[in-house]
């Protein structure tokens, strides 16, 4: 394993002990898989009991929506994998350069999902065109209810990487807004495949 | 040269793993296949995201089975709703 990988990717405290970021934003975090995996089961639900609509449904979603939100919420987790490594290094300028790009990459989301539902709408399909898009609509907007709390984490930990409260010995906050964020990326790396590609 | 450090190969990974879900999604057809290469993709992808972008795997045990258990119990549900569809529509149909 290489020295970088130690140094960026994996925490200094000793195995099995680490709490990354801090106990409350686990507790927040859970709290989320618990209504996710709720809302998977709504999903499996319904298209058990209407496995035609949600066979043809994805034929008519934007898969390139879909799939550039996937690559923002990718690429801008990587930042915050790299800000993490930085602040361990105490290197503020381009932690705080780090977080900015993920905060931007991460303002792409709602603009793409603003697109995407200008361009359903156009197509006939809003929350009424049936029960797929109906839970679609449900899931994913929830999803980017919950992008956003994590849009606004990584604006405020910008805020305090660039007022330079974060050191090498205290990034818990950045930390959480990071664990936070690439927990929103897990749920949509299921949430994408479900709504654009399964039938 | 400048040799790709260990978290751009993840990204990278990652990328590749979403192109090529997307090229699923537009030739892909319903059936065990699909099921299957999806399933695998969310179980890949997920602890590919858990594992190097949260370095959860220095993290306490609970937090870390949690995290594994929650992509490893989705992708089982992926499978076991397309082949026991009709099982899970009996026991959620209200009579």
């Amino acid at each position: 394993m290489s020295q970088e990988m130690t140094a960026g990717l994996r925490a200094p405290e000793p195995i099995g002990e680490s709490v990354p970021g801090n106990r409350g934003i686990w507790v927040g975090i859970f709290c989320v898989l618990v209504e996710f995996l709720l809302l998977f089961c709504v999903y499996f639900i319904a298209k058990a009991h209407h496995p035609a609509a949600f066979e043809r449904g994805p034929d008519q979603l934007a898969t390139v929506a879909g799939v550039t939100i996937t690559l923002l919420l990718l690429t801008s987790g990587y930042c915050m994998v790299k800000a993490v490594a930085a602040i361990r290094r105490d290197a503020r300028r381009t932690t705080l350069r780090w977080v900015l790009a993920a905060l931007l990459l991460g303002l792409g989301y709602p603009c793409v999902k603003f697109f995407e539902i200008r361009w359903n709408v156009a197509h006939g399909i809003d929350g009424a065109a049936g029960i797929f898009y109906t839970v679609y609509y449900y899931l994913t907007l929830n999803h980017l209810v919950h992008v956003s709390w994590g849009l606004l984490g990584l604006a405020w930990v910008a805020t305090r990487t660039a007022l330079g409260v974060y050191s090498s010995r205290d990034y818990s906050g950045l930390e959480a807004a990071a664990m936070y964020w690439h927990g929103t990326d897990v749920l949509w790396l299921i949430l994408f495949p479900f709504f654009y590609v399964l039938r | 040269m400048n040799r790709l450090g260990h978290a751009e190969k993840i990204w990278l990974l990652l990328l590749a793993l979403t192109l090529a879900g997307a090229w699923l999604a537009e030739t892909g057809h319903a059936g065990w296949p699909l099921t299957f290469v999806v399933a695998g993709l969310i179980a890949i992808k997920g602890r590919l995201v858990i594992d190097h972008y949260m370095a959860i795997t220095t993290a306490h045990p609970r937090i870390r089975r949690i995290l594994h258990g929650f992509v490893t119990l989705v992708p089982l549900m992926v499978i076991f709703s397309h082949g026991w569809g009709d099982v899970l529509r009996r026991i959620t149909t209200l009579h």
